[in-house]
């Protein structure tokens, strides 16, 4: 077997299975949002761009597009912001490798927690009747707060399971890199009396800046899939204060009669938004970073 | 003296913080253990008279058990082809691929760019036409996307940290190429691998979305766990706590692999 044959035998098949894959479900979504089809009847036309059309008069496509961007900037700064301040804390505070492992393990739990276990958890800690959030909530003299079912803080809610997973996630990545960073620059900062947080945030953060940027673009595709969460813990709701584009493309294409034809447009502007915003953050954080 | 204070004060936060981070987790798996008695108690009960009911219902429970046996059979045949197509193809990625391994490898990642929903809205339809709807193996497909892109995505940063030296070694010795990936690299970077599949199957194990929208008669184990709440009128939370555990269990033995996979991501210069 020549070099060639073994390139080609190594790569092929799993090319194959992922162009196909992709391809089918992409084409597959542009085609079927071409037509009018439901899951409930067999027939279908050809209607051209009115599914897009009707979406642009869709106030409710609208409400779920604020949502996503809400929740993306609320995620991905909440992430970062915990797991900075976090780093710092540890980095500072625990010297002994020991407990520093023992640390970073308790903060790997969470994010290895299935998205829906997460749910449930927090669901039963926000509980107004029995949650433990409530009963504290009610030793300190606040009354039974609505964390899931008041339409002001419910995103909110949801979002702080997303950082809790996530935030504690990164903080143990960026513990990790700042154990690896030289210490020619800190100790010269050190001596000019600089403070600690003086320190990381004019020596240490900048030297970081290649991987925080990884980072914030790793947390911003994964906050795309803040799916299982919602579903699990508001399904959307309060009325539709939690619902972001792909539960609302869930909703119409399965839920509300099929309406197959319009989420496959759904998708596909979601698909489109999604590579235009991240090529243009790509792009600046490689300017920025390079 | 005033740094002390600080010093201290920031050992305190910091053990409030390790202790209200793994709260939720430590109150779950108490009240997995608690009658529902214990549970709807106006004070939150910290102790009480442990059961097993909880974990009794579930495991007697068909739809939960057909859950957990489809999960099985679903994440571990999905992350094993990922490993068959995938391992090999990081291999040459890594090695003899210099002109489109990049854009083969921006190709990889942006698969994880795809809304789930973007898969799983035409996904339904073409699924209904073939006939393989609500089917195991529909499911298992379309997981291939995760498994495949993520072990390649995983596994070609482990094959390039394999020493050249022995590969070139091998090579002198007359060995082919694909020799030198079974009986050299893959050996070698077993480890890092190995790492790379676990991540693969806590995906797809924890994964809603796809397995909701193909397959709900055929559910796993988060789509089974996220219909519990329906059942019946009153909401049965030690049974849900009961459920939880069980579907965490799974993922958590595995971190102490997701350590050294971070840790061997920050030496190779951070992810990627």
């Amino acid at each position: 077997m020549t070099r060639k044959h073994f390139v080609f035998w190594t790569l092929a098949p799993a090319t194959v299975v992922l162009a196909s894959l992709a391809l089918v479900s992409i084409a597959g979504a542009v085609w079927f949002s071409l037509m009018n089809r439901t899951l409930r009847s067999p027939d279908y036309e050809f209607v051209g761009a009115y599914n897009y059309l009707r979406l642009l008069r869709d106030s409710r496509f609208f409400n779920a597009l604020q949502i996503s961007a809400i929740w993306e900037i609320v995620t991905v700064t909440g992430t970062l912001a915990l797991a900075i301040v976090l780093a710092v804390l540890v980095h500072e505070t625990v010297k002994s490798p020991l407990r520093r492992n023992l640390i970073c393990f308790a903060f790997l739990a969470p994010v290895l927690l299935p998205r829906v276990a997460a749910a449930f958890i927090w669901r039963f800690l926000y509980s107004p009747s029995l949650g433990l959030l409530n009963y504290l909530a009610g030793l300190l003299g606040l009354g039974p707060i609505e964390f899931l079912a008041d339409p002001s803080i419910a995103l909110l809610s949801v979002a702080v399971v997303d950082i809790w997973q996530w935030g504690l996630f990164f903080t143990v990545i960026l513990v990790k890199l700042l154990e690896t960073l030289p210490k020619d620059p800190i100790e010269a900062a050190m001596l000019d009396n600089a403070s600690l947080w003086q320190i990381h945030a004019y020596v240490t953060l900048p030297m970081l800046k290649a991987p925080l940027i990884s980072l914030v673009l790793v947390k911003a595709v994964e906050s795309l899939r803040s799916f299982d969460l919602i579903f699990v813990m508001t399904g959307g709701g309060p009325g539709k204060a939690t619902e972001t584009l792909d539960l609302y493309a869930y909703q119409s294409g399965i839920n509300l009669g099929g309406r197959v034809s319009y989420a496959s447009a759904m998708s596909i502007l979601l698909l489109i938004v999604t590579t235009i915003a991240f090529t243009i953050i790509w792009r600046a954080g490689k300017k920025w970073a390079g | 003296m005033g740094r002390l204070i600080s010093k201290n004060l920031a050992r305190t936060v910091l053990v409030l913080v390790v202790l209200v981070a793994q709260m939720p987790i430590l109150w779950t798996l108490l009240g997995a253990f608690k009658s529902l008695r214990d549970i709807v108690t106006p004070v939150p009960k910290l102790f009480f008279t442990p059961t097993l009911e909880n974990f009794a219902t579930i495991l007697h429970n068909p739809t939960i058990r057909d859950g957990l046996l489809h999960s099985v059979i679903v994440v571990s045949i999905a992350v094993a082809l990922g490993a068959i197509l995938g391992i090999p193809a990081a291999h040459t990625l890594a090695r003899h691929a210099r002109r489109w391994g990049p854009d083969m490898q921006f190709f990889v990642l942006s698969l994880r760019f795809m809304p789930p929903v973007a898969i799983a809205i035409p996904f339904i339809v073409i699924y209904l036409d073939l006939g393989i709807y609500d089917t195991l193996f529909g499911l298992i497909l379309v997981y291939l996307v995760t498994t495949v892109s993520t072990t390649i995505w995983l596994a070609v940063p482990a094959f390039e940290r394999v020493p050249r030296e022995i590969e070139e070694a091998a090579a002198m010795e007359g060995c082919s190429d694909a020799e030198i990936f079974w009986r050299f690299s893959l050996p070698i970077a077993a480890p890092s691998l190995f790492g790379a599949l676990v991540f693969t199957f806590v995906l797809v194990w924890n994964e809603l979305l796809l397995a909701l929208t193909l397959a709900a008669q055929n559910a796993t184990l988060p789509v089974v766990a996220a219909s519990i709440t329906s059942l019946g009128k009153e909401v049965p939370w030690g049974v849900i706590n009961a459920a939880t555990v069980v579907l965490v269990l799974p993922p958590l033995v595995f971190i102490g692999l997701l350590m050294g996979v971070i840790n061997s991501m920050v030496r190779g210069g951070g992810p990627k």
